[in-house]
């Protein structure tokens, strides 16, 4: 080994020690703030609790008010279609006008209305109609109440029908039927709560991963003390980096948090891919989405500015990324534009790797557009930042 | 108080008989902290009453108390002879009282204009539009700030946002007005403004003012005043009687070791100084050649040269009413032993012809000088001369457009990696990290700086023993009172041993004590280990410690040499300083004024001014005083400040500026 050598030996050395006492210093600081520590835990732990639980895309418990105009048989039979846990009777109205109006002030999500002579009708095999009256402001809640009231409507009209000709003829066999036998991948339970728990780990990730490191950043421009790293020999690249490790290990902490305290012991979420890989690539995400968070540091004053500059990035990202409502239903063109938002292929990540059990050799599509993300959010905010040093 | 201070003080405050506030056994809390602890104040109408006291001795507390918008937890305020004691009562004494909060500008909105700014003020004040034309036209003049009506706050100077903040709290004419540090942080000839527009408010609208600095060398500006610390009041009563409180006198001269003389001295005085090359003992005779035989005595074989004895300076009698409080052990740092000192032959800073434009704007413009190890250099300078500049390519964090400059021996234009591991720098004395303890600011910087394990074990200790850190190790920063701070930051900055220290405004907000201390660690640096110190300051009696100074002004050094040098350039110019006391210093000032005396400034009850000729200049002054109907009590020469230096050369510049300017537009 020449001179040569062991100089440029010791200069990578003293770099790297530089970005290590920077890093401790990073993390020292945030032990300091206790507040901010509560709120990093809870938001790993009980808020992911609540989430998972409390949060449900299903039908559950949508109030219904019933006009029985017929009072028959049949008309009773078929309110009790109407069942719980998705529904619940709030009780009959007399008068149709009134079951509107309940619609109105909001105490009843459905109204149906079943005309006089239903039974008659049917039994006289007279086409018969019912009115289903759905408040939608809530729509996907209407319209998930709607479509099961249909079902439960064509049940019943199937019944009828098979009931009459089974009187008939042979039974049931000469009907034609159809039935769909749909095998449930991933998630065999169909349990809610694995989407909603992971989609909110996903969440406070992003929050984190944004908002950590760009509160640091400006909070030493805030203070001056930035001023004093600048005179010194760590480079603009070193104070940067050293922020983004901190918090990408804080980060993947947290999610360990999460992970052993609520998905796996409360929730029962498998880990069917890799572990290490999940870590590894939210490692990459939360660099990436750091990057953008510095960036956005550089362009902001205080912590208020960036705390607004979060809000305005991240509502956006969090609600199209796909944890929100399916990626696919999205028009094109938000589309395209979230073709550039991180989560968007974090989530295939996430979903890929913990779910569906999946490698490198499945999600390198959605690996490679993240990691390029990170490489230019992360050379834009060193290049503003050395800019203002100017 | 003596019979011939209060016939004094009567004669020169005639109408001074109306009480405007009176406090009494004031406290106020702060959750366990006791900010202020039982403080008593009368202020009379028509004079300037100052609260002089260091960051945290509970200045604005009570300031904000008096102006109505601050509960307090114990005592009586009475304002305008209403006791403030309900939201009511501050409402109703509001109107009468004009209320400027500490920070430069803080009370404006920095996206409105100059003019907005007023308007906005007026209008909350109920001003009717006519009597706001004149007043506005009146004040923005009187502030040169006329031209400026237009710009947006935020794109104002320091000195400009306190100007135009003082009209604002001004503008609906209280009879108060209650200014809290309104000089902290602008410039001298800003500040030197910004006193005698208040002076000529207060003569023309009768008005009465209370007003907080952090300046020592302010005092002199106030007709009577109180010095605070810890919430408490240490002494008050006009300048004259304070002084009577501490007799003594000051010697100052050259001794040719100085270091060593430094230790005899400290054995037998507790108030010693080195200023440049010269020593400043305090001592407690005031019969002068007594106290020249002690320091003598002192000093022992080392003989002292060009020895001066003067009355003391109001510094001087607050250092000593705050060392009778403390226990003596306080001022001496145990001095860490070191054996290697830097090389002292050749430069530690050499700047050739720097220039350096922003777009078409010149900030600093053919900048030369150079400082050798082991001397400290002031580079002063309003806000916006081009300091800071300088500074950050000197530190090798801004590339000069032209010019060349080494630091350290590195040349600032390839080596600024090289630069920057052989320097040290410290800006005020906040930018440490707050929520880290002591010990790990101090391994941050050194890790930062590369150091290795056992070099860092000793410049720890090092650093430990030179700062008087020890019993301070594992408490937060944030925790730390300020002179402790700022001693922290010097010894971050000190971690690595850099031949070459840069510090920003290191002093502010730090007590008279304080900053004694630190800049006796500033001498050892330099006169020990060699280090080469280059200071920016805004507290003039601060540049005199320097061995050598520089004056900025639009981007260039317009003077420069030792601050012996600097005063005997302005003598030269300008004339020696005189001090006259009349019966009516208000109209005084304006006779002299009238008379060609330009320099002539208001100094609480007394004036200053500049003879160039003393014996016929005497004579003419006091001639022009005396027909006008004004008695005379007395002329004194005086010496010259770095203030008055600073003041004098940045006015001439201002005025000949201005005179192009009229050229060029004529």
């Amino acid at each position: 080994m020449n001179n040569n050598d062991r100089a440029s030996l010791a200069a990578v050395r003293l770099w790297v020690l530089r970005l290590f006492v920077m890093t401790r210093k990073e993390l020292l600081q945030l032990r300091r703030d206790i507040p901010l520590l509560l709120f990093l835990i809870y938001s790993f732990s009980i808020s992911v609790y609540i989430s998972g639980a409390g949060i449900s895309m299903q039908l559950s418990n949508a109030s219904l008010l019933v006009h029985d105009g017929d009072h028959s048989e049949s008309s009773r039979e078929l309110i009790h279609r109407f069942r719980e846990p998705y529904f619940r009777l709030e009780g009959e109205v007399q008068d149709p006008k009134v079951g509107v109006e309940r619609l109105d002030q909001g105490t009843a999500m459905l109204l149906l209305d079943i005309p006089p002579r239903f039974q008659e009708s049917i039994s006289g095999r007279e086409p018969v109609s019912l009115q289903l009256q759905v408040d939608t402001t809530n729509a996907p809640q209407g319209l998930s109440a709607a479509s099961y009231a249909a079902r439960i409507v064509g049940g019943f009209s199937f019944d009828l029908a098979s009931v009459r000709l089974g009187g008939a003829s042979a039974g049931l066999m000469d009907i034609p039927n159809i039935e769909s036998a749909h095998r449930v991948w991933y998630n065999q339970n169909q349990d809610e709560t694995w989407f909603q728990s992971i989609s909110h780990i996903l969440r406070m990730i992003t929050l984190f991963a944004f908002l950590l490191p760009a509160a640091a950043l400006v909070r030493e421009k805030e203070h001056g003390t930035v001023e004093q790293l600048l005179v010194s020999p760590v480079t603009p690249l070193q104070i940067m980096l050293s922020k983004v490790l901190a918090m990408t290990l804080v980060i993947q902490a947290a999610t360990a948090l999460a992970m052993a305290t609520v998905l796996k012991p409360v929730f029962g979420v498998p880990v069917k891919g890799s572990a290490a890989l999940f870590f590894l690539l939210t490692a990459l995400y939360s660099f990436t989405t750091a990057g953008f968070g510095l960036f956005a540091a550089t362009v902001t004053r205080n912590q208020a500015q960036v705390g607004m500059v979060a809000l305005l990035v991240i509502s956006p990202m969090l609600l199209l990324s796909g944890i929100a409502s399916p990626f696919e239903a999205m028009p094109s063109w938000v589309q395209s534009i979230m073709a550039l938002s991180p989560l968007r292929y974090y989530v295939d990540v996430t979903y890929g790797v913990l779910l569906k059990g999946v490698g490198f050799d499945v999600l390198w599509d959605s690996i490679l557009p993240m990691a390029l993300l990170g490489g230019v959010l992360f050379g834009l905010g060193m290049w503003r930042f050395r800019k203002q040093l100017e | 108080m003596g019979a011939e201070h209060s016939s004094q003080h009567s004669a020169l405050s005639p109408q001074h008989l109306d009480t405007v506030v009176q406090v009494s056994g004031f406290v106020k809390r702060y959750k366990k902290h006791v900010a202020v602890d039982g403080v008593d104040l009368t202020v009379h109408k028509g004079e300037i009453y100052g609260l002089i006291g260091p960051d945290g001795s509970g200045k604005s507390s009570l300031m904000k108390a008096i102006a109505g918008v601050l509960t307090y937890d114990g005592g009586v305020v009475e304002v305008f002879e209403t006791r403030v004691d309900s939201e009511r009562a501050a409402e109703r004494i509001k109107p009468r009282i004009g209320f400027l909060p500490q920070g430069l500008g803080l009370n404006l909105y920095p996206e409105l204009s100059v003019e907005e700014n007023i308007d906005f003020f007026a209008d909350l004040r109920l001003v009717p539009d006519d009597e706001l034309a004149e007043r506005k036209a009146g004040l923005l003049a009187m502030t040169r700030l006329e031209r400026f009506r237009d710009r947006p706050m935020k794109n104002l100077s320091g000195g400009m946002k306190q100007k135009l903040g003082l009209i604002c709290a001004l503008i609906h004419e209280p009879e108060l007005a209650v200014l809290d540090e309104p000089t902290t942080g602008v410039d001298p000839v800003s500040r030197r403004d910004f006193w005698s527009i208040l002076a000529k408010l207060m003569q023309e609208k009768g008005m009465t003012a209370l007003v907080s600095t952090a300046y020592m060398d302010e005092a002199e500006r106030f007709h009577r005043l109180s010095f605070l610390s810890d919430g408490k009041v240490l002494t008050s009563g006009t300048p004259t009687e304070v002084r009577a409180l501490v007799p003594g006198s000051v010697v100052t001269f050259e001794a040719t070791s100085q270091l060593k003389a430094i230790d005899r001295l400290k054995k037998s005085f507790r108030q010693v100084e080195s200023l440049g090359s010269s020593l400043h003992v305090f001592t407690d005779t005031d019969n002068r050649s007594t106290a020249r035989r002690q320091i003598e005595v002192a000093l022992g074989e080392l003989t002292p040269s060009a020895v001066r004895v003067d009355d003391p300076e109001l510094e001087d009698v607050f250092v000593a009413l705050l060392l009778r409080k403390t226990e003596p052990t306080d001022l001496s740092a145990s001095q860490p032993n070191r054996a290697v000192a830097h090389n002292r032959d050749g430069l530690a800073i050499e700047a050739d012809a720097l220039i350096r434009d922003f777009g078409s704007f010149r900030a600093v413009d053919q900048v030369s000088f150079q400082v050798k190890q082991g001397e400290i250099f002031g580079l002063l300078g309003a806000n916006g001369a081009g300091k800071t500049t300088v500074i950050k390519m000197l530190n090798g964090i801004l590339l000069p457009t032209e010019g060349t400059g080494r630091v350290a021996g590195a040349d600032m234009r390839t080596a600024a990696g090289s630069i920057k591991e052989r320097i040290g720098y410290m800006s005020q004395a906040f930018s440490l990290y707050l929520d880290l303890t002591v010990e790990e600011n101090i391994r941050l910087f050194g890790g930062i700086y590369g150091l290795n394990r056992r070099a860092m074990a000793e410049r720890y200790e090092w650093i430990v023993a030179m700062a008087g850190l020890s019993g301070y190790e594992s408490s937060l920063t944030s925790r730390l009172p300020m002179g402790v701070r700022q001693r922290l930051a010097l010894g971050c900055a000190l971690v690595h041993d850099p031949r070459v220290l840069f510090l920003d405004e290191p002093t502010s907000g730090v007590d008279p004590i304080g900053r004694r201390r630190f800049w006796e660690m500033l001498t050892r640096l330099a006169r020990e280990e060699g280090v080469a110190i280059l200071i920016t300051t805004h507290h003039m009696s601060e540049a005199e410690h320097c061995d050598k100074l520089a004056l900025m002004y639009a981007g260039k050094i317009v003077a420069e040499g030792s601050p012996a040098d600097m005063k005997s350039q302005v003598e030269t110019a300008a004339g020696r300083l005189f001090e006259v006391v009349t019966d009516q210093p208000g109209k005084a000032l304006v006779y002299l004024q009238q008379a060609g005396f330009r320099g002539a400034a208001l100094f609480g009850t007394k004036l200053h001014f500049f003879c160039r000729d003393p014996d016929r200049d005497k004579t003419c002054a006091c001639r022009a005083l005396e027909e006008s109907g004004l008695s005379v009590i007395s002329v004194n020469e005086r010496p010259l400040s770095l203030e008055d230096v600073f003041v004098y050369q940045v006015m001439a510049l201002e005025q000949a500026g201005e005179r192009t300017d009229q050229e060029a537009v004529a």
